[in-house]
């Protein structure tokens, strides 16, 4: 059987995935159903390689980071324990790459904006890639929860409604308790105002 | 549920912020591509949206759902129509990528990604007074941030990460955040 070696290149990355179809699951000899290695190319940074589990933490990490810089919140993905972790930097991005051998300190690559979209568009050729059968556990892209892009939207806009119905209310309830109750009346304004006698003209 | 099965069930009518910033996206482009207006045509009829937009009044027309502009039509942008004007959004950024990239990388030229930059501002802030409604304080405040050159540069970065049919859902989820 052939091993089958698909890349995908940017500007300044280039992944390169090899692989072989899975036959169990009816795979044509075109398909990549099981990932054997990789390898990445990143310009000015030593070559990165690793197996499936490794790029897939690499896509865990790096998409939702990408998601969320959309959003304008800035904010680390992946932790200590995990292959690869990303988080933002003064002059970008820091992506952080720790080998599962024992002795081998983590690399260090950082990245300036140009180069993480490239990476970015990298992992999302290879995720679209019809020829790539994988059934990737990557989250998928939802909505912002309130409180993850609270920080980034200013306190005047997002208290704004609230402030004009509060307001409104007060306002509203201190001009009622301005208008005077009949005096020696036992009824209540609106009784009385029903009682008055009408003028004809 | 992996992210190419949320693609397809995912559709949701705009906000009214989201209408907004997804018409500037839009204006960044014609900003960016001289013939963008004729690319943009060209391209949604690539993507099979010919039905939808057969000519460029109809795509004007749901550009007009944003309350920003000079004309503006009422109600909500329809499900379909915010769809397909994410994906020619998407399609458009990647076609423009290489421009994009220029611009956010910092292993250009700086003198010249200056002058870069500089035109491209005074382009957007032009097409901004041209087509938005200059009463509008949200306008005003779009022409006179005093952080012009951050607004032009988290646009810029915004569509190369929109780049490309991988760039949908990410906008998409983006532009359904609370308070867009």
């Amino acid at each position: 059987m052939l091993k089958l070696s698909f890349r995908y290149d940017q500007t300044s990355a280039r992944l390169e995935v090899d692989g072989l179809p899975d036959i169990s699951l009816g795979h044509s000899e075109e398909t990549i159903g099981i990932i054997s290695s990789w390898t990445l190319q990143l310009v000015g940074s030593p070559e990165l390689s690793g197996k499936r589990v490794h790029l897939e933490s690499m896509m865990a990490a790096v998409l939702p980071y990408a998601r969320h810089r959309l959003s304008g919140v800035k904010r680390a993905f992946g932790d200590e324990h995990q292959p690869v972790s990303i988080s933002p930097n003064e002059s970008g991005h820091k992506l952080l790459l720790r080998s599962s051998q024992k002795g081998v300190k983590p690399l260090t690559v950082h990245l300036d904006d140009a180069e993480l979209t490239d990476l970015v568009r990298c992992l999302d050729a290879l995720r679209l890639d019809i020829r790539v059968k994988v059934s990737w556990q990557i989250p998928s892209y939802r909505p912002l929860h309130h409180k993850d892009i609270a920080d980034r939207v200013p306190f005047a806009r997002r208290f704004t409604a609230a402030l004009i119905g509060i307001s409104a209310f007060v306002s509203v309830a201190a001009i009622g308790l301005l208008i005077p109750i009949p005096e020696g009346s036992d009824l209540s304004p609106i009784e009385a105002r029903l009682t008055m006698p009408t003028r004809k003209l | 549920m992996d992210m190419t099965q949320a693609s397809k069930t995912k559709r949701a009518i705009l906000g009214r912020r989201a209408c907004e910033r997804l018409d500037l996206l839009l204006l960044v482009i014609e900003a960016l591509d001289l013939n963008s207006s004729e690319a943009m045509l060209f391209t949604s009829h690539k993507l099979g949206f010919q039905a939808l937009f057969p000519n460029r009044v109809e795509l004007w027309k749901r550009r007009c759902y944003n309350p920003l502009r000079k004309t503006t039509r009422r109600g909500n942008l329809s499900e379909v129509d915010a769809e397909a004007l994410i994906k020619l959004l998407c399609s458009m950024a990647d076609r423009l990528y290489p421009v994009l990239r220029q611009l956010l990388s910092k292993k250009e030229p700086k003198a010249l990604n200056d002058e870069r930059w500089n035109l491209f501002g005074t382009r957007l802030n032009e097409l901004i007074q041209e087509r938005m409604n200059l009463r509008r304080g949200a306008v005003q405040r779009l022409l006179s941030k005093e952080d012009m050159n951050s607004f032009h540069y988290e646009l810029i970065f915004t569509l190369a990460l929109a780049a490309g049919p991988g760039g949908v859902d990410r906008l998409r989820a983006s532009l359904l955040d609370p308070f867009s």
